[in-house]
């Protein structure tokens, strides 16, 4: 039987980091998974909006939950700002039947209401829990054997476990499961479960540079061959701005950084070109070289 | 049930420099027992150099707050024994982010230093205000908050910047400015918007995750930056970040990353910034915002975001 997802990219993986969303769209057929376009959607605010205003925040991201719910279908993001943020929208919404109610007033205005009967899962979830590391692994084309990987997961992915409640915050397996599905190996290191640093990239930039680079430097004396992360704003810091960074700690760190999505690809047999390879700050032909 | 507790150990004292090292202590556990008490234990019979911090026992004063098995937690308010089950094993280290006085117990004087910045009490205003139900709620997390220093310990943003004031003190701030009878709201808005302030956070969500007393410190920093823009205190990084991104979801329903750097950073840092957009244009990843088209239906976005607006305009800011 095939999942079917209304399909939330998120703003970052539908530009600076399109090639994660490219990736997604080919990898998901080949693990029986449909995913809608959601052409109305528009950004959640990644916590910004939140900042900002904390009703209009909700508003807006009801907005995107009416859209889902129209269309009968829970919501795939491959973002993982995205996923904190709606899923905590989403549940103060479903848990309060006052503040869904004013958030649905402003709604009206616009001739939408949100009932509150949708749910908002991450594309790593769906793989482990609903495709499952078994059936994954009968589909691996290209082991990545003999690569060493440092999963990051980034904070959006675990934090608040009280909401988002998939994987253990403190130490989490999931990423590494899926990794050893596709026939690589895991490293553990100091960074993996910490702040990329993304969300002051533009408030505090040396605050946010120190930061990505102490992550990278840890995984990279882990022994890791590559990061892997699930969060396209952690892929920004990580591998973007990698460059940067290395301008901060004063050495060159040079490790490449995959999209959790393209970790799939390649041990699913997709091109290089598919999922957008070439886009990479940091070069990876090395790391394809040795698989 | 025999377990084997190890301790991170360190004693700074004359040599700032010492090297923390692991020391195993295997004692006896009944069920019942609390990481503190057998902590006391082992100090009492066993190692009296051995040194922890308490006071209450009673998970209300915040002072034996340290790592076990690399948590943030009250070691009074752990049981050992379920801890045990739970992990295999019994870590225990100083907190993170504090100076070591000894072993297990560390300096609480940041972040109580941090407390006496942000003013800890209500400063008087020009009419009585009576406090309902409903107000009370809105700052009722901020006031659990014992002073542990566990949402500090795990902070990603106290960890690069020491002179951030971190997350234990914005919380108990948004217990001041968040009450209805507080005089000076704006004077400390403007204060906590300055260099280090509400604006230094990462939204990292450790403290929220970790505090043993659901204060939810990143809720009051939202809070907090929400209220301060209100009051049109906006002359920062921070708050031209955040609004530059209303004004992009209301434009185009969805972030526009070229023109929110430009909006955040202004021209002349936005000019700096083009040798590495040049770079990242060689990878296709420069941002193009003349072409970033809207997505259908922004005007729906911009109706929902007028009624807010109209909204807000009727809220009165006390």
């Amino acid at each position: 039987m095939s999942l079917k997802f209304a399909y939330y990219p998120g703003c970052a993986s539908k530009e600076i980091t399109r090639e994660s969303s490219d990736t997604t769209l080919k990898v998901a057929p080949l693990l029986d998974i449909e995913l809608k376009e959601m052409p109305k959607a528009n950004c959640c605010g990644a916590g910004l909006l939140k900042d900002y205003d904390y009703k209009l925040h909700l508003a807006m991201n009801a907005r995107i939950f009416a859209e889902a719910e129209g269309m009968g279908l829970d919501i795939m993001t491959i973002c993982s700002t995205c996923l904190m943020v709606m899923s905590t929208a989403n549940s103060e919404l479903k848990n309060d039947e006052k503040l869904l109610a004013e958030t649905n007033e402003l709604l009206g205005e616009a001739g939408l209401t949100y009932k509150g009967t949708i749910d908002i899962k991450h594309f790593l979830w769906v793989v482990m829990k609903e495709v499952g590391a078994e059936k994954l692994k009968g589909l691996v084309k290209r082991p990545l054997k003999g690569i060493r990987l440092a999963s990051f997961y980034g904070c959006h992915t675990l934090r608040p476990s009280s909401v988002l409640g998939f994987d253990d915050p403190l130490n989490p397996t999931s990423m590494e499961e899926i990794t050893a599905a596709l026939g690589a190996e895991s490293v553990d290191y100091d960074g993996r479960t910490k702040c990329c640093g993304f969300q002051a990239d533009l408030v505090t930039e040396e605050v946010a540079l120190a930061m990505t680079a102490k992550r990278l430097l840890s995984a990279k004396d882990s022994g890791a061959h590559s990061v892997v992360t699930p969060c396209p704003f952690c892929h920004i810091n990580l591998d973007s701005y990698q460059s940067k960074a290395e301008r901060v700690a004063g050495r060159k760190i040079d490790i490449p950084v995959l999209h959790f999505t393209q970790a799939l690809g390649i041990a699913l047999g997709l091109s290089s070109k598919d999922m957008g390879l070439d886009r990479h700050m940091v070069p990876l032909q090395d790391l394809l070289d040795s698989i | 049930m025999e377990i084997t507790v190890k301790v991170k150990r360190c004693n700074p004292q004359g040599n700032a420099d010492c090297k923390p090292s692991w020391q195993s202590y295997d004692i006896k556990a009944e069920v019942g027992m609390s990481v503190l008490e057998v902590l006391l234990d082992v100090i009492a019979g066993v190692d009296p150099s051995l040194v922890c911090r308490r006071s209450c026992r009673s998970a209300i004063c915040g002072s034996c707050a340290m790592k076990i098995n690399g948590r943030p937690l009250l070691a009074c308010d752990t049981q050992i024994i379920e801890e045990y089950e739970k992990a295999g094993r019994i870590e225990l280290e100083p907190l993170d982010n504090h100076r070591v006085i000894k072993d297990l117990a560390v300096f609480q004087e940041p972040p109580w230093d941090e407390f006496d910045k942000i003013i800890p009490y209500l400063n008087e205003k020009d009419k009585d205000v009576a406090m309902t139900a409903e107000d009370e709620h809105a700052i009722d997390a901020s006031q659990k908050c014992i002073m542990c220093g566990s949402c500090n310990s795990v902070c990603n943003a106290l960890e690069m910047e020491k002179n951030y004031l971190g997350p234990a003190a914005l919380a108990k701030a948004w217990r001041f400015v968040g009450d209805v009878r507080e005089g000076k709201k704006e004077k400390r808005l403007d204060r906590l918007s300055q260099e280090h302030g509400i604006w230094d956070c990462v939204r990292c969500v450790h403290c929220t995750e970790y505090c043993p007393k659901d204060v939810a410190p990143l809720s009051a920093i939202e809070r907090l930056r929400d209220k301060a823009m209100a009051y049109g205190i906006d002359d920062n990084h921070g708050a031209k970040h955040s609004t530059a991104m209303v004004d992009s979801i209301r434009r185009v329903g969805r972030l526009d990353e070229a023109a929110m750097t430009f909006k955040t950073l202004g021209l002349l840092r936005s000019i700096g910034m083009i040798p590495f957009g040049m770079k990242m244009e060689m990878h296709g990843k420069m941002p193009h915002p003349v072409v970033l088209p809207a997505i259908d239906g922004i005007d729906e976005v911009r109706k929902i975001m007028d009624k807010r607006e109209e909204e807000k305009k009727k809220e009165e800011l006390d």
